[in-house]
């Protein structure tokens, strides 16, 4: 139950999507609940979609700490249906809960992220709570272990992933 | 559109004979989704279904997130525009000497200063 209802699997503008939806079941809803609502705005559903996915599947900073991060960002958002969401890739490549809780937790005093997973994360953490301390002085210490092609992967997985979690937040949608 | 309507959509729209009911709802559901995501519930949505089909419901929430998203990050990078009000190319330097530290009007003073253009107060005296 979404305050917006999904469109049926069967409704030609979800059909349309095709190959999306199986991409979106990678993120772990195989019914693809998020697609289904988006495709009441087919214009935005695929352009929306396509940058979320690129942000958060394709190669360049590792797709494991990149799903850590979108989890981070939908439990800030109060969105209980992409915070419930682990992606069956990152969970192959061997991404575990433990870590993903770790993420969510202490993570800047935690041996078992390395400085530049801990810039990442605190990046993202920063962004929507304090992102005036996301300074020159910040980005600084990010391109001493990042370069800059993927602190702007970074940053634009962050802002396109939160902004659609809130929306989706406001939908009281659930897993 | 002028910059008269934009500064009340953004301070005054509440209170403003200038938006229809539904364009107000609309600039309501785009602050809340900013400032309080939270109060956005079932009643809400219901307002806005009487002013807007559910694809447009989808459409404006989905632009709003899009735009609450990558406004904060845009804004850690600390970048301006590359041109003028009135279009023409400035350097960053410029540019942020034209709009300011912070987001504000155009039709504040130092934005016509640099366009050459009376103040509202001149143009009072």
């Amino acid at each position: 139950m979404t305050l917006i209802d999904p469109l049926d699997l069967d409704d030609p503008a979800v059909v349309k999507l095709g190959a999306r939806l199986e991409n979106f079941a990678v993120l772990g809803d195989d019914s693809a609940t998020f697609l289904r609502i988006l495709a009441r705005a087919p214009q935005y559903a695929e352009a929306l979609w396509d940058a979320m996915d690129e942000a958060l599947f394709r190669d360049g900073v590792d797709h494991s700490l990149k799903e850590m991060i979108r989890i981070q960002l939908a439990t800030k958002a109060g969105d209980p249906y992409f915070s419930s969401l682990r992606s069956k890739r990152a969970i192959a490549e061997g991404l575990t809960e433990d870590r993903i809780q770790a993420s969510l937790g202490d993570f800047a005093n935690d041996p078992q992220f390395t400085p530049a997973e801990i810039w990442a994360l605190e990046y993202a953490f920063r962004m929507y709570r304090t992102p005036e301390t996301v300074d020159a002085a910040f980005y600084d210490a990010g391109k001493e272990l990042w370069t800059e092609p993927q602190i702007m992967e970074l940053g634009g997985l962050i802002a396109i992933h939160y902004g659609l979690q809130v929306f989706m937040a406001t939908l009281q949608a659930s897993a | 559109m002028t910059e008269e309507r934009i500064d009340e959509g953004i301070d005054s729209w509440r209170t403003s004979d200038a938006f229809t009911p539904a364009e107000k709802i609309a600039l309501e559901y785009s602050e809340l989704m900013q400032f309080e995501p939270d109060s956005i519930d079932a009643s809400f949505y219901e307002r806005l279904r009487e002013h807007y089909s559910e694809e447009e419901i989808v459409e404006l929430g989905t632009f709003i997130g899009f735009n609450v998203g990558y406004h904060t990050f845009f804004r850690t990078l600390d970048f301006y525009p590359m041109f003028s009000p009135d279009g023409v190319l400035v350097s960053q330097e410029e540019s942020r000497r034209i709009y300011g530290d912070t987001p504000g009007s155009h039709l504040r003073a130092e934005v016509q200063d640099a366009l050459g253009a009376p103040h509202e107060t001149e143009e009072a005296s």
